[in-house]
């Protein structure tokens, strides 16, 4: 009896999750940071307060609108290249999404 | 033919049960992340955790075909006497799982499941019914080598999350908007937990139809009512499972960010997904595990508490041989006793279940029976409050003393 381990199985497995993990969180980090960029900087307060969460509390959250809002006003981009990096955030986040489904239609469709 | 009908009927009865635990117990792994970060409501989590579950069931059935066809070599065993080995493998399971349960030992009910099926197999049916290739590269190494895969990669994704976003003038860094994007990469884990976790009991049901000659051998696939039975059964267990997490959710994952949170999900989901492509039947608690692991470490500054790690790792190891222990002394009931066997097995089961049941109604919930494995994985990273400085921040520092120092000059 002899066993045999397709040892290619497990490379293909690293590199195929690497790959779409590192194109969504890449794709997706850019994205924020070209949002910031263009002056929109998202401030995304938790749904809802669990005992769990310590991360940010509303009055936290309302400070961080405030100083997003006033990053935003003393932004040194002129407004043609807050455009631009506006419409380059959510071409990241296109981008971001259309790995999700790549790797989605991916496995549908090879099985 | 009717003890064979009844067996088959119990088989899947019990098999469904399995499913629904898992399901019961997996809500957390999926969805603790996101609730401890407040991406999303732990209501809308649950809902939404149980309608992906049940739309992964129909994605893949590559898992369900490495159980169906190819653990066991269905030419080495005798037909009849396989269908009440198949019964006493999942009694095995859940009862390793009841026992860890109480215990609060780490544990995988993937694991539990195989080691089940194999310990029956190999006292009823002999050493040579097993296919140990099949065993060793898609099950036991998949099982040492998926979560450290996603580990790594979740260290580097949140290395790669904190390098884009990083702002040096001390000005809002938008990170915030990574708790909406928990929201995708929570759904995407729940949906990849469908592809793994549901094949495994479609895989047995379909095993059982096989050998009760219900479906022909050369249809790989699951029948379309199996399918739906076991997407449906583990939504279920995904919804009703929720309220544990309602309650006490990622207690111990309180130190999570969103960034790092998005990066451990989206590695999840990604392994699991890729490994579920290939067959390979994983454990996705212990996947999620890696990931919460690898994500804060991925973060400045933290270290490893190598105690709670091997903790984690030993309780792991040990399930595949430990539930292979107890499905073996159940088949050896059917091997020794026969029907009896098979009567003693069916009442041990009713009274394993029905005191899971008694003793969930009795335990109160608190956050330290409560808590999820993934959660606690969480425990075994330390993150200092204040990290040490970045490369550039160290330059920046030296810089501004330089300057002062000119100054002062």
């Amino acid at each position: 009896m002899s066993i045999t381990i397709d040892w290619l199985a497990f490379v293909q497995v690293f590199v195929a999750a690497m790959l779409a993990t590192v194109l969504v969180v890449g794709f997706y980090s850019l994205g924020l940071r070209l949002l910031v960029r263009a002056g929109r900087v998202p401030v995304v307060g938790p749904a809802e307060f669990t005992d769990a969460i310590t991360v940010i509390t509303p009055k936290d959250a309302q400070r961080a609108a405030k100083a997003a809002a006033k990053a935003a006003r003393k932004s040194p981009l002129t407004p043609a290249q807050r455009q631009i990096a506006a419409i380059g955030a959510y071409i990241s986040f296109g981008l971001c999404g259309l790995a999700v489904l790549g790797g989605l239609l991916l496995i549908v469709f090879n099985h | 033919m009717e003890t064979a009908t009844l067996i088959v009927v119990l088989v899947i009865v019990l098999a469904l049960f399995f499913d629904f635990t898992n399901g019961f117990h997996d809500t957390a792994n999926a969805m603790a992340t996101p609730i401890a970060t407040g991406a999303l409501k732990p209501k809308v989590a649950v809902l939404l955790a149980a309608v992906l579950n049940l739309v992964g069931a129909f994605l893949s059935t590559e898992v369900s075909q490495t159980i169906s066809h190819g653990i066991i070599r269905e030419d080495q065993i005798d037909p009849n006497a396989f269908l009440p080995l198949i019964f006493a493998g999942l009694i095995g399971a859940i009862t390793w799982n009841m026992f860890t349960w109480l215990l609060g030992l780490p544990s995988s009910s993937s694991h539990a499941l195989f080691g089940g099926l194999i310990g029956a197999t190999i006292v009823g049916a002999g050493w040579m019914a097993i296919d140990y290739s099949v065993v060793l590269s898609k099950v036991i190494l998949p099982a040492v080598l998926a979560p450290l895969t996603a580990g790594l990669i979740a260290f580097t994704a949140t290395r790669l999350a904190y390098a884009i976003t990083r702002r040096y003038d001390t000005k809002p860094d938008g990170r915030d908007g990574f708790r909406f994007g928990q929201i995708f990469t929570s759904s995407l884990v729940a949906l990849a937990h469908g592809t793994n976790d549901a094949q495994k009991t479609m895989g047995v049901i379909t095993l059982t139809l096989i050998i009760a000659g219900v479906q022909s051998p050369s249809q790989t696939a699951p029948e379309l009512w199996v399918i739906l039975a076991c997407g449906i059964t583990i939504a279920l267990g995904t919804y009703m499972g929720g309220w544990r997490i309602i309650r006490t959710l990622g207690k111990g994952l309180t130190d999570v960010k969103p960034a790092q949170g998005f990066s451990a999900e989206s590695s999840t989901a990604a392994t699991i997904l890729a490994s579920s492509a290939l067959g390979f039947a994983l454990s996705t608690t212990q996947v999620a595990s890696g990931s919460v692991i690898g994500s804060g470490l991925g973060r400045r500054g933290a270290t490893v508490r190598w105690r709670t790690a091997g903790r984690i790792m030993v309780g792991w190891l040990f399930t595949l041989p430990a539930s292979a222990a107890v499905g073996g002394v159940m088949a050896v009931m059917v091997a020794w006793l026969g029907g009896w066997g098979i009567l003693i097995d069916a009442v041990f089961a009713v009274v394993v279940i029905l005191t899971i049941f008694l003793l969930s109604r009795r335990n109160k919930v608190t956050a330290a029976n409560a808590m999820s494995e993934v959660a606690e994985s969480g425990t075994a990273v330390k993150v200092t409050r204040n990290p040490p400085p970045t490369r550039r921040q160290r330059a920046a520092v030296r810089d501004e003393a330089r300057r002062e120092k000119e100054v002062s000059k």
